[in-house]
């Protein structure tokens, strides 16, 4: 592939009340591949009111830090968020841009691409060279096929998948420049007028060593009280499919799935979960799965190591049991 | 208000797709085409808002001349008219290249009927691709504002007031029209046709523009290509436990959790 | 093979199946363990219209033909017999109107099906089932008003109905041809439902006594003439039966569909047991019961689209249908072994569901008479 005079890569760090979110330095991983093959930087690009704390996070995992800070880029203001992208992309001309697989990350580089006329890929989970060029992957029909993309333009744009790549490791503090961008007035069209927190809880999945779901299988919310007690012994965090959300047994922060978190922790428990392909294509990185289901045939045992058939709210109590006595022990 | 609602036909999204054993080809024979979920819930969250403001909903898309089954569902279920947008040389278009000729035919209808659309519903993304782009790259081409994700919408003295779901909570979001909006899925379901809506949106005519019926609409090169189609690898079965009581099934797995060092 | 049916049939198809598969067959499962009828479902069933069906065009109903209808009550009846028997019994209640009605009357009752009501038909009382001449109901004519007094009992819709057609006897000593048919509307005073069945199939559809007890009504909803009820009663049973016929093929579909998918998945002796050809006979001989009985069905309503006598082919389609149902619900659960025994599984429920359309709307053996007759003529 041809870079032209585009060397850095620009990484989008996206931030929720001043705190990055993960995927966006899990995006510095396939970016450090990318500055191998251009000779370039990584450049991590923090758009904010404040990007003290971002700023320091991201300092160890790159070459440079952009920071554009003011009051109009608050969270949820992509109108602003976008100028601040744009400017620098004309400013670097990067060779690639990347940003987490999230709302705004989707966003962003969806408008960045119209108004340059560029193509991206969105939700990639893994990234190969293939003599000199990037070759992405990424998911389709919901994941059952992947195709290898190749972007035809430059910069390349893309967005990577929570949890496929992992961080890079610490190294110096890379040094913070401040960009100052002036945001026109008549770029502003929409307002966030209101912001609210449903959920308290902080649910780190993405970062579980130990997983355990419970799905529709466990009947009531009494019951999936069983399913948090096994992730508590287990030091783990709870997972949940969609079914089990909307039934109100737990907030959508612990959804697992093509429309929540996609995890990889090393032990996965699916609890009266079926196996939907939704649900399946979020867990299958996991490296060990236990699965606990009444139905032989459910397809969660296809992806199982372990499927135990049986009774879950006989199953679990016992295996409760077993595993607080080897821990006495 | 006048709305216009986006969609685009996919394959039957409760259907597993694979690869024809072999090739790179995607298996869709036996697939029904249908109207992408997310679609479906901005038609009905656009539906929603003309009950209760006023005002016609107009559906369109792009794709091939079949794709006015797409068109012909919706007209069932709350939009008042609708269009195809096929051309052989829109074949090759990619998301970018849609949004411009999604531009181009808004731009058309609005200059036929002589007023212009004040919110314009994309879903949040096609369950096929998932790339979330059309919303906000119309929204660019058509150069308003856009609001993705939404769970709810109401109208307001200065245009609408989105709620937009995000990882905590939500967000209310304002915009003045007109303005592009994603739908995500909100707290209901689309309705089903009645007997009655779908009888009659049998009999209705969905017009199809192509190219030449548009303004100077260039879709552009694709920006981007595939290389390989493959499977993912499969996760192998593993050992099934289905022992006398559930004790000794729960011990016997924990056993095995155990020997693999993860306890 | 399916009904031969229209393309607007073959969409309105696809609505329904989606329907049914998302909102009835599942929900229908409790139901039927409850015993509860389930109103939100049929809430939701009315605002789609389905039992808008049967309603002729004129009166504001979709215009299809009786097989395209047959199409949609089949998928409706797989999801839940019940349901299908709840949807088509109100068609069964507008009938008598339609086939004795005038206009205004016919006009007023379509009305009321399609504002979202249901109909139901009201003959067969404690001492008058199969031999329904001998019912104890009265009409006796007070000045412009009919006053009825007497007891229907098995009234499917009976507590859920919008209107009932009644017949009652306006002169006991005519014997049949003393008997009346009468429109009442719900909530006309004197009119009560009683006794709710408690039933062992169709649970998710209701059946009750309906108790008139001085209850007036206007002269002018006497349906057709004084003496011409029992005719209008067994006109409308003659087109009926064919309806439950698709209801009990359904049934059996269901079930043949049932037994077709654990057969594949059930391995014994390490192959799935519908390898086995003893297995692949029996479903052969599913699909050939089934496909004869739908064909009949299809036959015997193409038969009354064009205006034809059906007296025999819907007491054959009727009677075939449901023997059949019994036959492949209960070959379906030989096919699950012992799980097709157990609530758990969904084939005990189809047999239970199959067995009432072997007794109601004419007894199968009452069926046998009218094929007997209609056959072998007076001698």
């Amino acid at each position: 592939m041809d870079w032209g005079n585009c060397k850095d890569i620009l990484v989008f760090l996206e931030q929720k009340e001043g705190k990055v979110v993960n995927v966006s330095l899990e995006a510095l991983t396939p970016a450090r591949t990318l500055a191998g093959l251009t000779g370039g930087k990584v450049l991590a690009l923090a758009v904010g009111t404040d990007n003290a704390a971002a700023a320091e996070k991201a300092a160890p995992l790159c070459d440079g830090v952009l920071s554009v800070e003011g009051a109009a880029f608050s969270d949820g203001c992509s109108d602003a968020m976008v100028c601040a992208l744009e400017a620098m992309v004309n400013k670097y001309a990067p060779a690639a841009v990347l940003a987490g697989n999230t709302p705004l990350g989707r966003e962003l580089t969806a408008r960045l691409d119209a108004r340059k006329g560029l193509g991206s890929v969105q939700d990639a989970t893994a990234l190969k060279i293939d003599n000199g060029t990037p070759v992405w992957t990424v998911p389709l029909y919901g994941g059952t096929v992947l195709n290898d993309v190749v972007v035809d333009t430059l910069p390349v744009v893309a967005t990577v998948r929570s949890g496929a790549f992992s961080k890079p490791e610490a190294g110096e503090a890379a040094p913070v420049t401040a960009e100052a961008v002036e945001v026109p007035a008549d770029a502003i069209k929409t307002k966030v007028v209101e912001a609210v927190k449903e959920i308290s809880e902080s649910v780190n999945l993405e970062e579980a060593k130990v997983i355990v779901t419970g799905g529709r299988g466990m009947g009531s919310q009494e019951n999936f009280a069983l399913v948090e007690e096994l992730a508590q012994l287990l030091g783990g965090v709870v997972g949940a499919t969609r079914p089990a959300i909307e039934e109100g047994w737990v907030s959508r922060a612990h959804q697992v799935g093509q429309s929540g978190k996609i995890v990889s922790p090393a032990l996965y428990i699916a609890c009266g979960v079926s196996g939907a392909t939704q649900h399946v294509s979020g867990m299958t990185g996991s490296g060990y799965v236990v699965a606990i289901n009444k139905d032989e045939d459910a397809p969660i045992f296809d992806v199982a190591d372990v499927g135990i058939v049986g009774d879950v709210m006989k199953v679990l109590p016992a295996m409760i049991e077993e595993i607080r006595k080897r821990k006495a022990e | 208000m006048e709305i216009l609602v986006c969609l685009k036909q996919v394959p039957d999204d409760s259907v597993e797709i694979h690869l024809k054993p072999g090739t790179e080809e995607v298996n869709l024979d036996g697939v029904t085409p249908v109207v992408n979920a997310f679609d479906t819930y901005a038609l009905e969250m656009a539906t929603r808002l003309k009950e209760a403001v006023g005002g016609s909903i107009t559906a369109i898309t792009v794709g091939p001349e079949k794709a006015r089954d797409a068109v012909k569902t919706c007209l069932a279920v709350g939009a008042n008219q609708g269009y195809v947008i096929s051309d052989p040389t829109f074949e090759d278009a990619d998301t970018l290249g849609r949004s411009k000729i999604l531009a181009a035919a808004i731009r058309k209808l609005e200059a036929d009927a002589g007023k212009p659309f004040d919110l314009i519903f994309c879903g949040r993304e096609a369950t096929d691709r998932a790339s979330g782009q059309l919303g906000p790259q119309l929204a660019e081409a058509l150069g308003t504002g856009v609001i993705v994700d939404l769970v709810d919408i109401e109208q307001t003295d200065a245009g609408i007031c989105a709620k937009q779901e995000t990882e905590e909570g939500y967000r209310k979001v304002e915009s003045a029209l007109p303005c592009v909006v994603t739908v995500n899925k909100p707290a209901y379901d689309p309705r089903y046709p009645t007997i009655k809506s779908k009888m009659a949106a049998r009999k209705m005519a969905i017009p199809v523009l192509s190219a030449a019926d548009l303004d100077s609409v260039e879709p552009g090169k694709p920006t981007a290509h595939v290389v390989k189609v493959f499977e993912p690898a499969k996760r192998q079965a593993g050992v099934k436990i289905n022992e006398e009581t559930a004790a000794e099934s729960a011990i016997k797995a924990v056993d095995m959790m155990a020997a693999a060092k993860l306890l | 093979m399916s009904y031969l049916i229209s393309e607007a049939a073959q969409d309105l198809l696809g609505d329904v199946k989606d329907f049914c598969e998302n909102e009835v067959k599942e929900p229908c499962k409790e139901f039927d363990r409850s015993g509860e009828w389930p109103k939100e479902i049929y809430d939701q069933a009315i605002e789609m219209q389905l039992q808008t069906l049967e309603v002729p065009e004129e009166y504001g109903g979709p215009g299809l033909s009786r097989v395209d209808v047959a199409a949609l009550f089949e998928e409706m009846a797989k999801a839940d017999a019940g349901f299908a028997t709840t949807i088509s019994a109100s068609g069964l209640g507008m009938k008598p109107v339609l086939i004795a009605g005038n206009e205004a009357q016919k006009k007023h009752a379509c009305q009321l099906i399609m504002d979202g009501g249901f109909g139901a038909f009201c003959l067969t009382e404690p001492g008058a089932g199969s031999d329904a001449s001998a019912g104890k109901t009265t009409a006796v004519k007070d000045g412009d008003s009919y006053i009825l007094n007497g007891r229907k009992c098995f009234i499917t819709n009976g507590g859920v109905a919008s209107f009932y057609c009644v017949t009652a006897m306006t002169d006991k000593s005519a014997g049949v041809k003393g008997m009346s048919m009468f429109f009442i509307e719900a909530g006309t005073p004197g009119l009560s439902t009683g006794h709710e069945e408690d039933k062992m199939g169709i649970r998710t559809s209701n059946t009750c006594d309906v108790v008139l007890d001085d209850c007036r009504i206007p002269a002018s909803d006497l349906l057709g003439a004084e003496g011409q009820g029992f005719t209008i009663a067994m006109k409308t049973l003659d087109q009926a039966r064919a309806w439950m016929g698709c209801i009990a093929t359904g049934i059996a579909q269901r079930a043949m569909e049932e037994a077709i998918a654990y057969g594949k998945e059930r391995v014994q002796f390490g192959k799935p047991i519908l390898k086995n050809q003893a297995l692949q006979f029996k479903v052969a001989d599913m699909a050939i019961k089934i496909e004869t009985a739908r064909q009949m069905v299809a036959h015997t309503l193409t038969l009354m689209d064009q205006g034809l006598p059906c007296s025999k082919e819907s007491a054959i389609a009727k009677c075939y249908a449901s023997d059949i149902a019994m036959e492949v619900a209960s070959e379906a659960i030989q096919m699950f072994g012992g799980y097709g025994y157990s609530r758990e599984y969904p084939v005990e429920k189809l047999l239970r569901d199959a067995k009432i359309f072997q007794i109601f709307e004419g007894t199968n053996e009452v069926q046998r008479i009218v094929v007997a007759n209609n056959t072998i003529g007076k001698f």
